[in-house]
């Protein structure tokens, strides 16, 4: 695993002699910011076992006296960022600069990281922080703080994160360096990723993706867990949340440790919650439960070679609302008109029944990095994966304990990079990558599969290019890809019979970029990209009722790749201390975009009428804007304003596309203190956030128009506390403060019920 | 072709125990490296072969048969659908039926595209509290009532009663739902607008009343 950025960068600067006495040491240095280098004052310096306290000064110098020829616990901790931890073996007077993740964490941007995987795409992350303190979010629903990043949801427990538009099978998600593997074609199918095994999770916006495998048109979601931290003793962090809406409980531990040569992590987190309540009455059924572990272990073999270890296993139930529950299109019609869900009881429970879904995902990887010389490396990665997906409906006969879909999938992935730094300013790279898909359906459904047994053999090859001249950062990659499926459908003509296909794909992908420095404090970032996405399987085979849908989902096994161009152009400037604005423009043309036509069709089948969709082709194109603004009203006060537009077209018909994320403007107001009493860094934020009617889509595309637009305000308070060798950080929040009624356009549960009400989430997190 | 598919479940299960065994690093780590080489060349020989579905739930075929009060043959109206949702169109048999007179009218459900057939008929009698049939019709003259009851004592619809006017002609919907709300109000009468429920079977025949 390559280093992170978010580690602390302790760089030893000199050390004078050693003396002979004991406890006179002194330990002095600076702290900076990891993306400016600026010096950060007021950061509290906790030494360990001494109980020593020191804060930075205005210069971000501190110094600490008398101590030891000793090992050293350092916590490191200053308002808005995430605590640090670090150890010292101290041996003489020693200087040190201590690199902090600062502005990049106000700003979410990360432009370079650490040196070690610089791109000139636009790149936004989650920082730990924003991290534990939505223990209670899922993945999806954790980076919608990033601006521009939605969520395409079935409720609360189901979400997609959409990126400039691209979900599914168009956004590639990355954990752990292994392309997630999984049933992306559902809209009602999560990402199966734990978001607390991450320290940071990284969202690429870009034009096109050359160093990662697996099926996108640009954007990438990186999940990446830190290295592990050379502290020599048990370490580690708990978490506890409460929520009273769902009356949901989580608790996630890790612990870690290091020795000479190796060092390990293990992370568990266990999550439950119970009906959700809309501001007027229960979400029937949708209770769900997680239960996730993940080791990680790292080895250093010599000084040019380390290999780490890493396995998680993720496994959730969901429930669906039950008044979701619907067959053919008088039924939908009677959901419609109903202005509470049917079959809503008015008690609270936690148990799950039809519909539901339970889903295991399981992942090991095994990497290794060997160095030839300073600037020359290789990257050998394996990477195995196991998901199963079984979905309950309500059936007859006792059959709502058989699953009606029920998938397993195996995924083999083996990749060889190569880096070659050809000189200071310059890095060259290689990389072959397999990818070997394994889908299977269970029978004992006792249903035909909408989507067929597949296997899917992919074989792909990059190059990328990274120059630095003077202001100037270039960037050029090509990609290219097989993808060789064989394909065994039961067709739905009597007698049932196999029908076989095989299919063969090249995708192509490249990308030119640049990022200009104009000034130490902003850059300007551009990005043309071309990039090939092969037809999924559902949208060449799919067939049946889609039931959650009510409708009749048929593939067309014509469809060829589909063709994206996509510019985009950035701006990131620190344009005083107290203003900060990042802004990103992008405009994708696709040919051949695939997407789900409602058909003049109304099928007769024993059940009634149902709709009949079919995957189609057309030529498409997306373009956006997101803004986030940065303003420091004065010491203590910060105002953050996030605007995010996008817009999805239909060329043929000029009708919107569906589906994708309304406009939204949000707005945080935030008052920080550092120090109140024995208490530390206490902030308080309040914000509120519009979303826009999707008014582009005519209600004729949909079986309702699109929902009102909606306001949102939400409330937070957090404070920490050092107590001996523990930092305990403690934090309220209430989500929809008001109990506001709305429908969001990409939560599918708009057709039969409100949106969630308020809720209270209490926090507790303590780092040991 | 069978068999190469229980070798990756196997070589899966190989993983985690090797992940048991890590810290023996040297010798285990080779059978790790070795197991995941072979599980991939284990996946590239072995071919998608999905099993055969037993679809035990589908019903394809509805017949509602109607024997009149004066003795007289049957007339059978029936809804065939053998290939499920998709693929061919339905056949439907319409009838004709006499002025005025009383049938007594008999529901039956089955799996025709097995052989031999399946008949659902029993599996909803026996969940009878969790189904209820509705019937409505253009035909003024036509009046449908339940003459079965589910052990609650509330109707079920498998047997009705079934009454023609004058001389007309129209269609009558037949609708099995599942789970309704059979206690709601005027469900028991065989209204279906407060009844919710999913539907498990909504058919429409033709019918000349002469």
């Amino acid at each position: 695993m390559s280093n992170k950025i978010l580690l602390l960068f302790i760089a030893l600067l000199f050390s004078s002699n050693a003396r002979s006495q004991s406890c006179t040491f002194k330990l002095n240095g600076y702290i900076k910011d990891l993306e400016t280098d600026f010096v950060i004052a007021n950061a509290n310096l906790h030494v360990e076992g001494v109980e020593k306290n020191i804060e930075s000064d205005s210069l971000g110098h501190f110094m600490i006296h008398d101590l030891c020829k000793s090992g050293y616990h350092i916590t490191i901790s200053h308002i808005g960022c995430e605590t640090q931890k670090l150890y010292i073996n101290l041996m003489r007077d020693t200087t040190i600069v201590v690199y902090i993740d600062h502005f990049s964490h106000a700003l979410h941007s990360v432009t370079v990281e650490g040196n070690k995987k610089p791109t000139t795409q636009t790149v936004q992350a989650l920082s730990e922080k924003n991290i534990n303190e939505n223990l209670n979010l899922n993945l999806g629903n954790m980076l919608e703080s990033i601006v521009g990043v939605r969520t395409i949801r079935n409720g609360s427990g189901i979400s997609k994160p959409v990126v400039s538009g691209l979900y599914g099978s168009r956004l590639l998600i990355v954990n752990n360096a292994i392309p997630q593997s999984g049933q992306q074609w559902g809209n009602d199918h999560s990402p199966e990723i734990d978001p607390f095994v991450a320290n940071k999770i990284l969202v690429v916006k870009g034009a096109s993706t050359i160093e990662y495998q697996g099926s996108n048109l640009g954007s990438v979601i990186l999940i990446e867990p830190n290295k592990i931290s050379n502290e020599p003793h048990l370490h580690g962090k708990a978490a506890y949340y409460f929520e009273t809406n769902g009356r949901g409980h989580g608790i996630n531990a890790q612990v870690n440790r290091a020795y000479q040569k190796w060092a390990w992590r293990l992370s568990t987190t266990y999550k439950i919650n119970g009906d959700k309540h809309s501001p007027d009455y229960y979400l029937t059924n949708t209770g769900s439960s997680e239960k996730n572990i993940a080791l990680q272990i790292e080895k250093q073999h010599n000084s040019n070679w380390h290999s780490d270890l890493y396995f998680s296993s993720f496994n959730t139930e969901i429930g669906i609302l039950r008044g979701s529950h619907i067959s053919n299109l008088t039924d939908l019609e009677n959901a419609l008109k109903s202005d509470v869900p049917l079959f809503t009881r008015d008690t609270f429970a936690y148990s799950i029944a039809a519909p539901r879904q339970k889903v295991n995902h399981h992942l090991l990887k095994l990497h290794s990095k060997y160095f030839f010389t300073d600037h020359q490396w290789l990257d050998v990665t394996f990477g195995s994966q196991y998901n199963t997906r079984n979905e309950y409906d309500v059936r007859r006969g006792g059959r709502s304990s058989i699953p009606a879909l029920s998938i397993q999938q195996y995924t083999q992935y083996i990749e060889t990079k190569y880096a070659y730094q050809l000189s200071e300013n310059s890095i060259f790279k290689v990389g072959l990558q397999s990818t070997i898909t394994n889908n299977i359906n269970n029978p004992e459904t006792g249903i035909l599969p909408l989507i067929p047994d597949y296997n899917s053999y992919d074989g792909g090859l990059f190059g990328l290019l990274i120059k630095k001249i003077k202001n100037w950062e270039l960037e050029g990659g090509l990609r290219y890809d097989l993808k060789y499926q064989k394909v065994a459908v039961i067709e739905n003509t009597l007698p049932r019979k196999v029908v076989r296909y095989n299919n063969l794909f090249h995708n192509k992908s490249a990308v030119v970029g640049a990022v200009f420095s104009a000034s130490e404090s902003t850059k300007i970032k551009g990005n043309i990209g071309f990039i090939d996405r092969s037809p999924a399987i559902n949208e060449l085979y799919s067939m049946g009722l889609h039931q959650g849908v009510s409708g009749i989902e048929e593939g067309d096994k014509n469809l060829k790749q589909e063709q994206s161009i996509k510019g985009t152009l950035a701006l990131e400037s620190r344009v005083s201390d107290k203003f900060f604005i990042e802004l990103l423009t992008y405009y994708q043309q696709i040919q051949n975009y695939i997407f789900l036509k409602p058909q003049e069709e109304i099928r007769l089948t024993l059940r009634g009428a149902f709709p009949v969709f079919k995957y189609e082709k057309t030529d498409a194109n997306i373009y956006g804007l997101d803004v986030s603004a940065i303003y420091n009203l004065s010491e203590h006060i910060m105002a953050n304003v996030k605007y995010s537009y996008l817009k999805g077209q239909n060329q043929n018909d000029n009708l919107g596309l569906i589906n994708l994320p309304p406009s939204y403007i949000s707005s945080t107001l935030k008052y920080s203190l550092p120090k109140i009493a024995s208490l530390e860094n206490l902030e308080i934020e309040a914000s509120h956030q519009y979303t826009f009617n999707q008014s582009y889509i005519l209600a004729s595309q949909d079986y309702v128009a699109p929902p009102d637009g909606y306001d949102i305000f939400k409330l937070k308070v957090s404070i920490q506390k050092q107590i001996n060798e523990q930092r305990w950080n403690f934090q309220i929040k209430i989500d929809n403060v008001l109990n506001k009624k709305y429908r969001d356009y990409l939560n599918k549960q708009r057709y039969f019920s409100n949106d969630l009400g308020s809720s209270l989430v209490a926090g507790i997190h303590v780092s040991f | 072709m069978q068999q190469c598919c229980i070798y990756e479940k196997t070589s899966y299960i190989c993983f985690i125990f090797g992940i048991l065994k890590i810290t023996e690093m040297k010798t285990v780590k080779l059978f790790l490296l070795l197991s995941i080489i072979v599980s991939i060349l284990v996946t590239t020989s072995c071919d998608p072969d999905p099993k055969p579905v037993n679809e035990e739930e589908l019903i394809t075929t509805v017949t509602y048969t109607l024997t009149p009060s004066d003795g007289s043959s049957p007339v059978i109206l029936k809804f065939k659908d053998l290939d499920g949702d998709g693929g061919a169109i339905p056949v439907i048999t319409n009838g004709t039926l006499k002025q005025n007179t009383t049938y007594n009218g008999i529901l039956t459900l089955s799996n025709e595209s097995v052989s031999p057939a399946e008949d659902i008929t029993q599996e909803v009698n026996e969940e009878g509290q969790d189904h209820q049939f509705f019937f409505s019709s253009s035909l003024a003259g036509i009046t449908v009532s339940y003459n079965d009851k589910d052990a609650d004592n509330r109707p079920i619809g498998l047997s009705t009663v079934l009454k023609t006017g004058g001389s007309e002609s129209g269609s009558l919907k037949v609708t099995l739902r599942h789970l309704p709300n059979k206690t709601a109000a005027n469900v028991a009468s065989g209204d279906i607008t407060n009844a919710g429920g999913e539907t498990d079977v909504e058919v429409s025949y033709i019918i000349d009343v002469k």
